[in-house]
């Protein structure tokens, strides 16, 4: 097989003969032209990958052929290489100014060009390797970008379609992933006795992993929802679910509760997650106290055998019932402060009516606490209102 | 950027970290800790968090990892000198009940 394709361009025969012998005896196919305009013509037909071109010739010149494969986007990157007998730096720099990759100055040696020939094939290989790798990068690159929003616009339909409604409740979210896809996830479940069953959840992690850890988790969710029971042995189960399918480091924070209308209470499990906030008569906006709804707890996936505790507290017609992940309160500000439960305590103290409203204040005070340090880590934020 | 240091004493490894322990950083103390275990087999491995601001849910992770490890080849893993801001992580995830927590290296070194 040709090592490659070399087309010679001299006005005098003898030297196209002296070239062509060398360069097939070296093993490349060689097309050869009197002028610039056969050459031109030679390469309508088939494509070299490297010009070997003399300067002066009738018809075209060779900085004229130079400068039409270097201006033409198709033929840009062939090789051009000026033989010249016009030696010194003055026409080397003319050459190299045309575009030209390189110039041999006449009289040359054949085995000089030769060589020279050798090297220029041995950076077009290189050039084709890295083009051809960089095609590919780039390919996978599109391909995992489109994979990306893809799951992003999957991971945004496994949330609750807002406005949220349950049984005397409205509820909305602010969802904000670190990476475009995350790791948290809450969900909000009406159940057949006119209680409401609720989760929020904050893998471990970034990324992919932790975003499809969270649909598990929240598929696990459903199911022990399903089974019947209450907070309690949701954790248990979920805990056993998480335990058997996850790796090492990988586990979640979560609280889970059971919004009873009729007694007013949320019995709930925390499992090493941030404690929600119940805003006494929050619904209703203005000045207000919050509850901190304290419980201690495992994450879920540590370890099968792991205990649980169940709380209970009162929920009210009118309350309000804050939950958030960690992300919303702890980003490291440059004094090295972070928001914490105290300041989000210290922002729901006045809240404007509506989830809607409420949530939007939420976000924008933390960021503004936060600043000038954007959130770091996956944020999820859900207000629901009771109605009063 | 996290500074991590390794020892020996006698048959127990010590690993003090210092700096923020979180996602970014959660590789490369995997590797001191895979390493040290790997190599020293230690009977007592204690991790001396005193340099450490603050530990994300990756930094506990990777600690529940190293628990479990080290449970697997008959060993014990300490942690020792929690900051305030930590043990409240550990507080509020129950891992403080999870771990062997001492206030001092040398009660984690003794530790029984």
């Amino acid at each position: 097989m040709a090592k490659g394709a070399v087309l010679v361009v001299d006005d005098e025969a003898p030297i196209r003969d002296i070239l062509s012998f060398y360069l097939k005896r070296a093993g490349y196919q060689v097309l050869t032209a009197s002028n610039g305009a056969e050459a031109l013509a030679e390469m309508d037909r088939s494509r070299p990958d490297l010009i070997i071109s003399d300067l002066r010739m009738p018809e075209m010149p060779g900085d004229e052929l130079c400068k039409r494969v270097k201006s033409d986007a198709a033929t840009r990157d062939i090789y051009f290489i000026i033989l010249s007998a016009l030696d010194g730096t003055a026409s080397r720099i003319g050459g190299l100014s045309l575009g030209a990759d390189d110039m041999i100055p006449k009289p040359f040696h054949a085995q000089e060009v030769l060589a020279k020939v050798d090297s220029t094939f041995r950076l077009i290989e290189m050039q084709k390797e890295i083009k051809r790798q960089n095609k590919e990068l780039t390919a996978f690159q599109q391909r995992v970008q489109e994979e990306m929003s893809l799951a992003a616009a999957l991971q945004m339909g496994l949330l609750p379609k807002l406005p949220g409604e349950a049984p005397g409740c409205r509820y909305t979210h602010r969802y904000l992933p670190a990476e475009g896809i995350g790791g948290d996830i809450y969900a909000i479940l009406p159940l057949p006795d006119g209680c409401t069953a609720m989760m929020i959840a904050d893998v471990s992690g970034h990324g992919v992993t932790a975003a499809l850890i969270s649909a598990m988790v929240k598929t696990s969710f459903e199911n022990q929802v399903r089974l019947g029971g209450e907070p309690l042995s949701w954790a248990h189960g979920m805990n056993e679910d998480l335990c058997r399918s996850t790796l090492a480091e990988q586990f979640a924070t979560a609280w889970l509760g059971r919004l009873d209308p009729a007694a007013n209470r949320i019995r709930y499990v925390v499992a090493g997650h941030c404690a929600p906030l119940r805003i006494v008569g929050g619904s209703k906006g203005g000045l207000q106290r919050s509850e901190v709804m304290r419980g201690k707890g495992f994450m879920l996936g540590l370890d099968e055998q792991l205990p649980f505790m169940e709380q209970e507290a009162e929920f009210l017609p009118g309350d309000r019932l804050v939950l958030y992940t960690d992300g919303l309160v702890e980003v490291e500000r440059t004094d090295r402060s972070m928001l914490e439960e105290a300041g989000l305590r210290r922002i729901c103290a006045e809240l404007p009516v509506g989830a809607e409203a409420a949530a939007d204040a939420v976000i924008a005070q933390a960021r503004a606490f936060n600043q000038p340090a954007p959130f770091v880590d996956d944020v999820t934020l859900v207000v629901l209102d009771r109605m009063g | 950027m996290l500074n991590i240091q390794t020892r020996q004493e006698g048959t127990a490894s010590v690993v003090s970290i210092q700096g923020k322990v979180n996602f970014e950083v959660t590789a490369q103390l995997r590797d001191v800790i895979r390493e040290t275990v790997a190599t020293a087999q230690p009977k007592l491995l204690v991790v001396n968090l005193e340099g450490v601001s603050f530990i994300d849910s990756s930094g506990l992770g990777l600690l529940v990892a190293a628990r479990n490890s080290v449970d697997k080849s008959g060993g014990k893993l300490h942690l020792a000198c929690l900051p305030a801001p930590v043990k409240k992580t550990f507080d509020q995830t129950n891992l403080t009940n999870y771990f062997s927590i001492f206030s001092t290296e040398q009660d984690a070194l003794r530790g029984a």
